[in-house]
């Protein structure tokens, strides 16, 4: 069985772990110590570059390189920290800051070190009241012993750092929005470019990271690049030529919920597959896994055929879903998938700003046909059109034949692909929350197809056995595109 | 809104502590505006609600438009524009809480307060008559593992039942 590996959280159940006093007992603020005694600025970014480490927000942009795209001659720079945690599944900030806000204190120390900046925002969601009392806390015990204010340790560094509340807007936890927010408006999203790295926060550069991402600093520092290298699979990517190293590096904090018997946040080297983990969270409560949602709720969904796939950025990225927030969803064989889908939709079609229009109306739109769907009203009138599959050259695409399929599901399809396409992977929208929506709308119907088309010809919901359910891996479009990496290939 | 149309009857001031806070607050940020959501955080903790008073006072302090800050207050859904019970009880509904039954307990908070739920635009739905609840439900409040979930106020509680939620409301004081 998988080992659980706990760095991040190694000492999140130590009592009063959230004191200056105990914190510093168990190494704290000796990272930070360490980095500017032995190390230039540019050094750490450097390190953090080699390290692999990819943000744990979401997007899983590579950090170093977020990092190398800020101008250093443009002052002031700033820090935002995203601990605006909303994903759907996702719960592995709020434990962070509520039982251990000094290690990222650190890591914002060490980040604002590398990066020559003087202003942090912690941004923390407006329902964590606690989490925002236990940060501001050790924020103010950090100032008492020196590690905050001006000329911190006598190195002559002014870093400051303010907690910042939201006011319970999902959209928030995107990056623009946040800065939006921050900045004191509505949060709706900015067109990119220009990148926060160039123009974020006050029209400034601005790094943005997670607040995991910021916790896994002090590691790379204290115990060295080769150390953290060592934790996760490095792939060679041979879809290039010769193959790109891609990096999974570290451990990730994957938040486990639904039907499992002790659900909770579990730290873990990144790469296990989805079985693994359903076995270190106490096993499945109930006799079959009927799917698995990866990545917080904006994640493609997995049949009961795709839990063999690792959960790592790369994988299932190219199993065509996402790690995202490592939110991990686990559905038995009692859940109805289109309920599911028709609880998230309404939670998107209530999250989206309106500042798009294919979003704004688009949302509710998906949310009325699956709700229709689910009250067994959904249209039974069937059109035609062509069907895809493999073709004869073994990948996926146009088969020449024509499939009859319920209009309601075509119209789901295609008022989701038009928020954000799934297939192209381009939206009509200026963030993100567009393929967010349609993602699970398109991989839920499509994967699940027997179930919807069962709940529109019987007038009602009907739960089919998990294999009746799914579409078999031979139809599934994410299955036979999905491609697995080759582990270490030579790089 | 121009500033004209609003009707005042009494305007709206922080209080000593909470002024004290806004001037700590502002010096955080190199543009007032940007302080807005934690001085908007502030008012409701003293008014309960943002009235059209608090509107104007918090524009006052920012040097910014009512307008603008109308605008950010209808966009937070944690900001009311209604007034609201003593007690706020948020329960979360979305899919991990979901699959762990938070429609029983909603239904039992339904029955208990004998209220139905707020929505956005009428928060007078879910207030019970003498005052003291108001019931809502809201998106995943980030406890997945402990589903499923509620917040009273500012307090979180985890793995409820039925016979928990009674428990609940019997200690809160009037």
């Amino acid at each position: 069985m998988v080992q659980e590996r706990r760095i991040l959280y190694e000492h999140l159940d130590v009592p009063n772990i959230n004191t200056f006093d105990v914190f510093r007992q168990y190494e704290g603020y000796t990272r930070f110590e360490k980095a500017i005694a032995e190390y230039q600025p540019e050094e750490i970014a450097d390190m953090v570059k080699e390290s692999g480490l990819k943000g744990r927000g979401g997007a899983g942009f590579s950090t170093g390189e977020k990092w190398s795209f800020v101008p250093r001659d443009i002052e002031p720079r700033y820090l935002c920290c995203n601990a605006d945690e909303s994903e759907p599944g996702t719960f592995s900030n709020r434990y962070v800051l509520e039982k251990n806000p000094h290690l990222l204190i650190e890591g914002i120390l060490i980040c604002c070190y590398a990066m020559g900046i003087e202003t942090t925002y912690v941004y923390i969601r407006g329902e964590f009241t606690l989490g925002k009392k236990m940060l501001d806390a050790a924020i103010k015990e950090a100032y008492e012993q020196g590690y905050l204010g001006e000329n911190v340790r006598d190195t002559g560094l002014n870093i400051n750092i303010y907690s910042h509340p939201g006011a319970g807007a999902y959209i928030c936890g995107e990056e623009t929005g946040l800065i939006e927010s921050l900045e004191g408006k509505r949060g709706q999203p900015r067109n990119k470019p220009p990148f926060p790295a160039v123009q974020g926060v006050f029209m400034k550069p601005t790094v943005v990271q997670n607040v995991e991402t910021l916790c896994n600093l002090p590691f790379i520092v204290g115990n060295g690049v080769e150390w953290y290298t060592q934790m996760g699979p490095t792939y060679g990517d041979t879809r290039f030529d010769p193959p790109k190293a891609d990096p999974n590096t570290g451990t990730k904090l994957y938040c486990i919920s639904g039907d499992v018997n002790e659900p909770g946040v579990y730290e873990l080297e990144l790469g296990l597959t989805s079985t693994e983990l359903i076995e270190v969270a106490g096993g499945l409560r109930g006799e079959e896994v009927k799917a698995v949602i990866p990545g917080g709720s904006s994640a493609p969904i997995l049949t009961h055929y795709e839990l063999d796939t690792r959960l790592d950025f790369t994988s299932l990225t190219l199993a065509k879903s996402m790690l995202g927030s490592g939110g991990i969803i686990v559905m038995n064989e009692t859940r109805n998938i289109v309920d599911c889908l028709l609880n998230i939709m309404k939670f998107y079609a209530h999250e989206s700003c309106g500042q798009c229009t294919p979003c704004r109306w688009g949302t509710p739109w998906v949310r009325d046909i699956v709700q229709r769907i689910a009250d067994g009203e959904g249209r039974q009138t069937t059109i035609t059109r062509p069907k895809f599959g493999v073709t004869e050259s073994g990948r996926w695409g146009d088969t020449g034949e024509t499939e009859e399929i319920y209009e309601d599901l075509d119209l789901l399809e295609n008022v989701a692909n038009n928020i954000a396409n799934v297939d192209t992977m381009t939206w009509n929208t200026i963030c993100v929350f567009g393929i967010a929506v349609s993602w699970p709308a398109v991989s839920y119907m499509r994967k699940f197809k027997p179930e919807f088309e069962a709940a529109i010809r019987e007038g009602k919901l009907v739960t089919l056995p998990v294999a009746e359910a799914t579409v078999p891996p031979e139809e599934n479009y994410a299955y036979q595109q999905r491609f697995i990496p080759k582990e270490f290939a030579d790089l | 809104m121009s500033d004209e149309i609003i009707q005042i009857e009494t305007p709206f001031q922080f209080n000593e502590e909470n002024k004290r806070e806004f001037d700590e607050l502002i010096g955080r940020y190199p543009v007032k505006e940007a302080a807005m959501l934690p001085t908007l955080h502030l008012a409701q903790r003293q008014e309960g609600y943002i009235t059209p008073a608090v509107m104007k006072y918090v524009a006052e302090l920012l040097e910014l438009s009512v307008m603008k800050v109308k605008d950010v207050v209808t966009f937070y859904p944690m900001f009311f524009e209604e007034p609201v019970g003593k007690y706020v009880i948020r329960v979360c509904h979305t899919l991990p809480c979901a699959l762990r039954d938070c429609k029983v307990v909603l239904d039992h908070l339904k029955e208990k307060l004998s209220t139905d739920v707020a929505s956005e635009t009428n928060l007078a739905k879910g207030t019970t008559d003498d005052g003291k609840f108001t019931l809502m439900k809201v998106e995943c409040l980030a406890s997945c593992d402990v589903a499923p979930v509620i917040m009273v106020n500012d307090n979180l509680y985890k793995n409820l039942t039925p016979e928990k939620v009674d428990e609940i409301l019997a200690e809160l004081p009037n």
